[in-house]
Parts: C-alpha cells; structure tokens; sequence
C-alpha cells in the first residue's frame, strides 16, 4: 500500500477529451486538465454551462473513457479499492420501487443483500427522517426527501468518492442547508472525498475546502481557491455563509467566472454584451 | 363540504344511464319485431336471440364453441404479445440493428394482417393452430413496438446510474426496461386482445369447423340473424372480460403509479 494511495482520492492528469461534432470536426471539450484531490477533501467546481463539468464527471465515474490523460481512484482507508459515486439533481428514484428497496438498489446490483446492510439501510433512512416512509412509493414524497433516499444509495454502497451535479439546486433553501450539512458530514465521519458540481458560488464557497474554476472552451483550470473560513464552531453549511471571508471569496470567484466569460467565444455571447439592439 | 354533499357516483350509479338505454333500445328493437314494423327475419330479434342461446345452451355448442374461440384468443394473444414485448426489449442489447428493427415492425404493422389468413390457413391447416397463428401475427407489431418505445423513452440518466452502479446487463433488464415498459406492456395487451379476437374469428370465417366466428358464418349463411346477434354479443363480452381482467392484473402490477 503507497502513502500516496492512501491519502489521494483521485488524482487527474492532462485528461482531455473531445467528441465528435455533427459538421464532422473533433471539438474538444476537456484540454490538459491537472486535478488532485485529497481523501476527505470537498472540492467545489464552478464554471459557465458548457465549460466540460458534466463530461468531466462522466470521465471520472467511468461513463466515459478518457481521449487522453489518465484518472487515478487511489484506494480507501481500509486498503481496499476506490469507488466512485454519482449524484444527480434528478434523484433518479425507481418508481415502482419503495423508499427501502430503492436505497438498496446500489447494493442490490453490486452483490447480495444481507440483513446487515438493510438494517444499515434502515437506520440511515431513519436518521434522515424517513423512517415513517419505508414502505412508501417515492411519488408520495417531497423533492427533499427523494433526494434523501438518493443520498442513501448512494452511500450505501460505501463509495471512496462522491461525485455531485447540483444535486440540491431543485430543493427549498431550507431543506438544502440540511443535506449541505450532511454531505460535510460526510467527510468528516467517513473521510469520503466530495466533487461538487454547482452553479451557485455560495453553495461552492460554503461547502468547498476547495473551489475550483473551469472554463474556456475547451475547458480548463482557470482558478483553485483554497477556502479557509473562520467559523465559530464546527463549519457547517448556515455558519459558513456568515464567515468574515466569505463575501471575499464570492467577489473573487464572481470575477473569475465573469473572466471566463470574456474569453474569446463567438458561440456563447450573453445577451447583455450586445449593445443597442 | 360540497365532496360530502355529492358523494363519488358508485360503480353502479355510474353504470345504470348506459344500462338503461341498452333496456330500451331492447325494448324498442323487440316491440317493433313483434308489432311487424321490422322484418324479424332479417334484423333478428331480442327474444329470437335468447332462444338462439337456449338452444345453443342446451346442445352444448355455444359453450363449446366460445371455449375454442377463447382458446385460440388467448393462445394467440400469448404468443404474439409474448414474442413481441420480447423482441422489441431484447432489441436493448443491440442498438446497432434496433433502428432498422423498428421500421420493420411499422412495415408489418402496416400490413393487413387479415388479409394473410388464407395463407396462415393453408399453411398451418383449417384446425385451431392457423387461428391462433393468425391472432398471434395480428397481435405482435403492436406489442413490439410499443416494447421498443419503452426502451427509447426509458432516461438516459437511470442507465448510467445503473453502469455507475455496476449492473450487468441482465439486472438492466429485470429491474430497470422490463418495470420500466409495463405501463407499456399492459397497454399494448389490451390493445391487443380486440386484434386478437379479429384474428381468431376472420381465421374460423376462413376456414373452420367450430368456434364462434364458424357459428356466425354459418348462421349467416343461413340467413338464421338471432344466432348471429349472439355470436357477436358473446364475442363483446368476451372482450369485456378479458380486458376488465388485464386491467385487474394491471392494476395489481402497477401500483406505484398510484402512491401508497
């Protein structure tokens, strides 16, 4: 066992990646991108739309494999091999399944299930709030508490890193705080690696020890903010916003995210950079 | 409240304008057999139907001859909705000739499948087997494709939570098309027990010793319209208690769709 597997999650190196475009002509997406991250780590991506995030979270949790340029899952603490997680807005709940069945699916279709795992199930569900709800349908649930089942799939099956795509971006502020909290939570209980996918800077901020700033076209690493914030207590997602630094850091990412923007990028002019039309 | 006011009309009370129009427009056809406006012998006539069924009854041969129909209904429902739902979710594995696949079965949708029955009947003989293949073959495009319109509208982003997930192939299949497509499944089958009954009937027309559609073709041939009527009041029910059944099981099957 190498120390450097123990103590990086995931280490991406000069990955780019390109598709194919309907007028026949390589369009790359991804170019020469260098990312390390460390066990236990939570790094923040931001970035316009179409700056490669999705196709990057693709490449790292396997659905699509790499133009050029490596992805390394380093082991989890125990020795055993990484696992990658992946965590979308939709909360992609089997409808004909119940709230206990479809937290069990990702074990489900990785081996078998035992009584261990449903009583682990169980409790997780019950923790979130859901205990009432086990043998409930996922139509008779709020978004927020769908999303919480989907959070239980997903770390059912004990990954070593947690990719998230704005997965709390459909949720009321209230309910997204709470599952913010839990997913730094996690982090700190279970040293899981997080890679948040976000359009909102302060979720970025709040959550991130780290945010990182891809854009261009293709993209690239413009930025990486290492986030310190002084909080009284714990940090968790509420307290974290109200950190002196934290307006600081959302006026430098503004900006960088701005920058991205004027980039040279004839396909993407927002509309209020046309003058007098 | 007003919902406590006007309670959910029951089943019955929903039922009964239907019903009761269906009473006097009895009434009405068998009044006007008896009082000579209308030739008996050529419409038929209430009464004349009852005592077709009697007589049916009492012989034996409308219970025998609704058995073989029914059978051959549903043998051929069976097989075609079978092979159909099949081939259109096993199209799945193979994207690359699932395109060309589905035009093939619009195409065999198109065809008149009635209009193959003298070669079904010739090839598979006047017995029940050429009735059963021809309400299979009439009953397998529409399961097809709307097997393959389940797997096209199935989310794109549920099959790579599954390859996130590591499923084989197969676990895709048993826990993710084939719940996935039963919405679609279900209402292809009772789309198909009409198509299926067609193809049992017109095949026994074609060529046939028993069955209902050989009793309603030799009725008619008769000129004897109260045996025909009953025919084709035993063959609605039939295809009212089919589809009443599937929906039943549908009903069992699915439901989620509901909410607790």
């Amino acid at each position: 066992m190498s120390a450097a597997g123990a103590s990086v999650a995931l280490s991406i190196r000069d990955l780019s990646h390109g598709f194919i475009a309907p007028d026949g002509r390589m369009r790359l997406v991804l170019d020469g991108l260098r990312l390390e991250i460390a066990t236990a780590e939570i790094v923040s991506i931001v970035g316009r739309s179409g700056a490669g995030k999705t196709t990057l979270f693709n490449l790292i949790s396997g659905l699509l494999s790499p133009g050029t340029g490596r992805i390394e899952i380093g082991n989890q603490r125990g020795g055993a091999a990484g696992f990658v997680a992946y965590m979308l807005q939709k909360d992609l709940l089997l409808p004909w399944r119940t709230v206990l069945q479809n937290a069990l699916l990702g074990l489900e279709l990785r081996g078998k299930v035992m009584a261990r795992h449903r009583a682990n199930a169980t409790a997780m569900l019950e923790r979130y709030g859901l205990g009432a709800h086990l043998d409930a349908y996922p139509a008779a649930l709020s978004g927020g508490q769908r999303q919480r089942v989907a959070l239980t799939r997903t770390l059912l099956t004990e990954p070593s890193i947690l990719l998230l795509d704005e997965p709390f971006s459909a949720l009321d502020y209230e309910t997204r705080l709470m599952l913010e909290d839990d997913v730094m939570g996690l982090r700190s209980d279970r040293g899981i690696s997080v890679i948040l996918v976000t359009h909102d800077i302060e979720e970025a901020i709040a959550m991130g020890d780290r945010v990182v700033v891809l854009g261009g076209r293709p993209g690239r690493i413009i930025e990486d903010i290492p986030v310190r914030l002084a909080t009284a207590g714990r940090r968790d997602a509420a307290n974290a916003r109200e950190a002196p630094e934290f307006r600081a850091y959302h006026r430098r990412l503004w900006a960088a995210l701005k920058g991205t923007a004027e980039a040279p990028d004839s396909a993407q002019i927002p509309e209020t950079a046309v003058p007098g039309i | 409240m007003s919902n406590a006011a006007s309670p959910a009309p029951s089943a019955f009370g929903e039922h009964l304008p239907s019903f009761l129009l269906a009473v006097l427009v009895i009434a009405a056809w068998q009044a006007a057999a008896m009082l000579g406006f209308i030739n008996g012998h050529l419409l038929g006539s209430p009464a004349g139907i009852v005592i077709s069924a009697g007589e049916g009854i009492r012989s034996g041969d409308l219970i025998s001859n609704t058995a073989i129909t029914l059978y051959e209904t549903l043998a051929g429902l069976a097989i075609g909705s079978l092979a159909g739902t099949a081939s259109g979710l096993l199209l799945w594995f193979v994207p690359r000739i699932s395109r060309p696949a589905e035009g093939f079965s619009i195409l065999l949708n198109g065809v008149p499948k009635i209009a193959l029955g003298p070669l079904i009947v010739i090839w598979f003989g006047s017995g029940v087997s050429s009735k059963i293949w021809l309400a299979a073959i009439s009953t397998y495009a529409v399961a097809m494709i709307s097997a393959t319109a389940a797997v096209r509208e199935l989310d794109r982003d549920l099959l790579n939570l599954f390859r996130t997930l590591g499923a084989r192939r197969s676990a895709v299949l048993r826990k993710l098309i084939l719940p996935s497509a039963l919405p679609w499944i279900f209402s292809a089958l009772r789309m198909n027990i009409g198509f299926a009954l067609i193809g049992a009937v017109v095949g026994e027309y074609i060529a046939s010793q028993n069955g209902l559609g050989h009793e309603i073709f030799v009725a008619g041939s008769l000129f004897d319209l109260n045996t025909v009527w009953l025919g084709i009041i035993v063959l609605t029910m039939m295809a009212m208690l089919l589809t009443a059944f599937v929906r039943l099981v549908e009903e069992r099957l699915i439901r989620w769709k509901s909410g607790p």
